[in-house]
């Protein structure tokens, strides 16, 4: 049997993967973007959280340029700030909010200032005036000297100082001096005594002409600043306003914006962007918050270690609730949003690298972040759609999970089972195993179809074989509805009973088929009672609950009472019930990152380091694989211990006997056995070795067919080792062996999917 | 002159078991999702078997598959 390559890389289809409105409003569901709740309180947008983390690892410099985004008068705004953030700091909810204002005093005491830059900056072409002193007009000085405007400022007072002054009582003498220092270093062109009532007169010849709301006045009586754009239209002049420090320097930033846009002969209440404080959609959590209590400030506000001791009480407010969990997100490091951006560009790219593949075919489809993110951002869905629209564009490559699908086909096929309880034609229930159980635990399925044989009546007939889940994983959506239609068929010839799933991510695929009954196993016993002879476990251990039954409810209740009736004692872990993470099975991760899978298992056994119980056999056999003790739950019930992980050869044996000695021992039918002239013989480094490549027993006998029949093989006389190859469906196998009297030693393998041919001239 | 993506010499420790000859540097291409490479292998002189070693089919041989795979 053989699955179809992608067809050539030059034929280019496109599809879209979502509508425009769909993208934007999935990628809306993920907040962690958005600003800190304290950084959307602030009118002047200061970055409170990461002058909160510059402080905390004592870079002071780093915080002052933090600052000084903001304004250059940063003695003075901090002296005078209404800080309307700290009402907002996400603490003040469970003890005291962060002082923010007194740290940002404290950068504004102790933080040095940046060297000046080098570089000469040029001024602008269009000149400005400004009329007036007051808390407005410094800001605006500000605003206006950083975006180097040519700038001429009248003011009625006769010196620097005393224009400081003006507005400033609230500051101390040191800060009134620093900061009139920092004014004396701006490249401002003051005239001071100036009587403001000419007003009209001196504007000519500026491009621009700004005032502080006193000096309006003082020349028309009646000026009125529309706030929104901080303007006098009538005048044309940019007026300023009245109120507090804060006011005032959001009025100036307002107003800056206002000078550029009228230096551009531009309407100034178009493309403003957002100005002023905005709201945040923005979710942390707190847990794990400690210190709650702020740290004590003296007279004259925090020193140093006051101030870094208080900054780092901050908890730097993000939402990483889906990363937390999520060993695949992490392993990316990059959040849905970015994710799903770059995998819908991916998707929409036509000709060239598909950098997002890996990506896309990593996730492990299993919902845990769609329970773990507040907003309920599901990402295996997204991968689940980039993965259909890549194989409706024929932009999927086979080789990630093609061992999967073939796997898949092996147990829907050779390995397929499906026959009523010996004694009835039509059967009340059926049990469907799914194909991991058959695979990692022969002797357990073979245990619990006897039992459920016994004890429940109206007959219960067995299908052996995959629900389907692989190729739905895989994004193969019509390998998926022949799946569908395959499994319906064969259960109508069973006269429609109801399904008895052993595994919950077959009783979730099995679940979507119209008018199927499905219950897991565990329910039923649970109803039944346990068996006669079912084991104990009487230690504490940790219960995986498999990421097939996300949201349901009913399995999970049952799957514990059952563990309860065993007698074992469940520790809690985190991330359990319907936010448990994937083994790494799930969405053929472990077939086409077997780097992501492995750290998904790793990041599942962290959480406890007890003995693991699940109920998915998936589940269970990579975490023996990492080494843990680790038992399905109905191992447990049916005391049938599967022991040591198979390898891939192995799991299709398993599959394959089973099926044999079922049909042998319940219905008396005997199977072909395939007997070679030959007996091959596997080195434990030709094991280990097949087992990594995913290069199966059966390929190899494969090979040594062809080799039979051809006599084609390369004598290698520096390793003393024969070589043969074959090619079987889309991959090439090579085998190195040596003869023996009745057939060969294999001592290594390896593959290619590339066609070798020789070619001429 | 003509392009060669890799070339490998059998340096005479290789020989076909089927024709019982050493086997020589040749000609040959890979093929993949519609793309072709001329190399240089190992190669039969008399039944025109392929050899692709090992390290070639792990190393540049699959590097090659992943990055046509992506395109």
């Amino acid at each position: 049997m053989i699955i179809e390559e992608r067809s050539s890389t030059h034929v280019y289809k496109q599809k879209r993967m979502l509508s425009k409105e769909a993208l934007a409003a999935v990628e809306s569901l993920c907040v962690h973007e958005q600003p800190a709740y304290c950084v959307a309180a602030c009118p002047l947008k200061l970055d409170a959280k990461a002058l909160m983390a510059a402080v905390a690892r004592g870079d002071w410099a780093g915080a002052r340029g933090i600052y000084e985004k903001v304004t250059p008068f940063t003695r003075l705004l901090s002296a005078g700030c209404e800080a309307p953030c700290e009402s907002k700091c996400r603490l003040s909810s469970l003890g005291d909010g962060i002082e923010i204002r007194e740290i940002e005093r404290a950068v504004a005491r102790f933080g040095e200032k940046a060297a000046a830059k080098g570089l000469l900056r040029f001024k602008k072409k269009k000149t400005v005036a400004l009329f007036g002193s007051g808390l407005f007009s410094i800001f605006l000085i500000g605003e206006l000297a950083r975006k180097a405007y040519p700038l001429t400022v009248f003011c009625a007072e006769p010196d620097l100082k005393s224009f400081m002054a003006r507005e400033t009582g609230f500051m101390d003498g040191e800060a009134l001096a620093a900061e009139t220092e920092t004014m004396a270093a701006l490249d401002v062109d003051f005239r001071f005594s100036t009587n403001l009532a000419r007003m009209d007169s001196l504007r000519a010849g500026f491009d621009v002409c700004c005032a502080s709301a006193g000096a309006a006045r003082q020349a028309w009586p009646g000026a009125r600043s529309d706030e929104r754009i901080m303007m006098f239209r009538e005048e044309n002049l940019v007026m300023g306003c009245e109120g507090g420090v804060t006011a005032a320097a959001f009025g100036a930033k307002k107003a800056a914006l206002t000078v550029d846009r009228l230096a551009q002969n531009l309407d100034p209440c178009n493309s403003r962007g957002e100005e002023g404080p905005c709201s945040t959609k923005l979710y942390t959590s707190t847990e794990g918050a400690e210190r709650l209590r702020k740290v004590a400030a003296g007279p004259e506000g925090y020193d140093k270690t006051g101030a870094e001791s208080e900054a780092g009480r901050c908890i730097q407010c993000r939402c990483e609730e889906c990363i937390k969990g999520c060993a695949y997100l992490r392993h990316y490091h990059k959040f849905p949003r970015i994710l799903t951006r770059e995998i819908y560009n991916n998707v929409s790219i036509i000709m060239g690298d598909h950098m997002m593949n890996k990506p896309i075919n990593a996730c492990s489809l299993c919902g845990q972040c769609s329970v773990t993110c507040p907003n309920g951002y599901d990402m295996g869905e997204i991968c689940h759609i980039a993965r259909q629209n890549m194989v409706a564009t024929d932009k999927m490559p086979l080789a990630p999970h093609e061992f999967a699908l073939m796997d898949m086909l092996f147990s829907n096929g050779e390995a397929f089972l499906c026959l009523p309880q010996p004694g009835y034609e039509k059967c009340r229930y059926v049990f469907f195993p799914g194909c991991q159980a058959s695979a990692v635990a022969p002797e357990t399925v073979k245990a619990a179809y006897k039992d459920l044989c016994s004890r429940l009546s109206g007959g219960v007939a067995l299908m052996l074989g995959c629900c389907g889940a692989i190729c739905d994983w895989a994004g193969r959506y019509e390998m998926y509805g022949e799946t569908v239609e395959f499994i319906d068929e064969k259960l109508r010839t069973l006269g429609s009973p109801e399904i008895i799933a052993g595994c919950p991510s077959c009783k979730k695929e099995l679940s979507a088929h119209e008018g199927l009954r499905v219950r897991g196993i565990w329910e039923l016993l649970c109803e039944l009672g346990l068996p006669e002879g079912a084991g104990r476990f009487e230690r504490p251990a940790a219960l995986h609950d498999s990421c097939g039954a996300r949201g349901d409810a009913e399995t999970q209740r049952a799957v514990r009472r059952l563990a309860e009736m065993l007698g074992c004692r469940l520790v809690d872990t985190d991330y359990s019930g319907d936010r448990s993470p994937c083994c790494g099975y799930g969405g053929l991760t472990a077939y086409a990152n077997p780097q992501v899978a492995r750290e998904m298992t790793q990041s599942c056994l962290q959480r406890s380091g007890e003995p693991y119980i699940s109920y998915c056999m998936a589940c269970r056999d990579r975490f023996a694989r990492e080494g843990r003790e680790s038992r399905h739950i109905l191992e447990l019930v049916y005391g049938t211990a599967a022991g040591a992980p198979p390898d891939i050869s192995r799991k299709r044996y398993n599959r394959l006997n089973l099926k044999r000695e079922l049909l042998k021992e319940l219905w008396g039918q005997e199977s072909e056995k395939v007997e070679r002239e030959y007996k091959l013989e596997f080195t434990d480094e030709a094991l280990e070795m097949m087992d990594r490549r995913m290069i199966l027993e059966s390929d190899v006998y494969a090979v040594m067919d062809g080799l039979r029949e051809t006599g084609e093989a390369v004598y290698d006389s520096e390793t003393d080792y024969l070589i043969a190859r074959r090619r079987l469906g889309n991959v090439t196998f090579w085998v190195k062996y040596r003869e023996k009297e009745d057939g060969y030693v294999v001592h290594r393998a390896y593959s290619h999917r590339m066609n070798v041919v020789q070619r001429q001239g | 002159m003509e392009k060669n993506y890799y070339t490998i010499d059998p340096l005479g420790k290789l020989s076909c078991a089927k024709c019982r000859v050493p086997l020589v540097k040749g000609k040959a291409k890979f093929m993949y999702l519609d793309n072709g490479f001329p190399v240089e292998l190992p190669v039969c002189p008399v039944c025109g078997f392929v050899y692709v070693p090992e390290e070639l089919a792990l190393g540049k041989v699959l590097a090659v598959e992943k990055a046509l795979e992506d395109k």
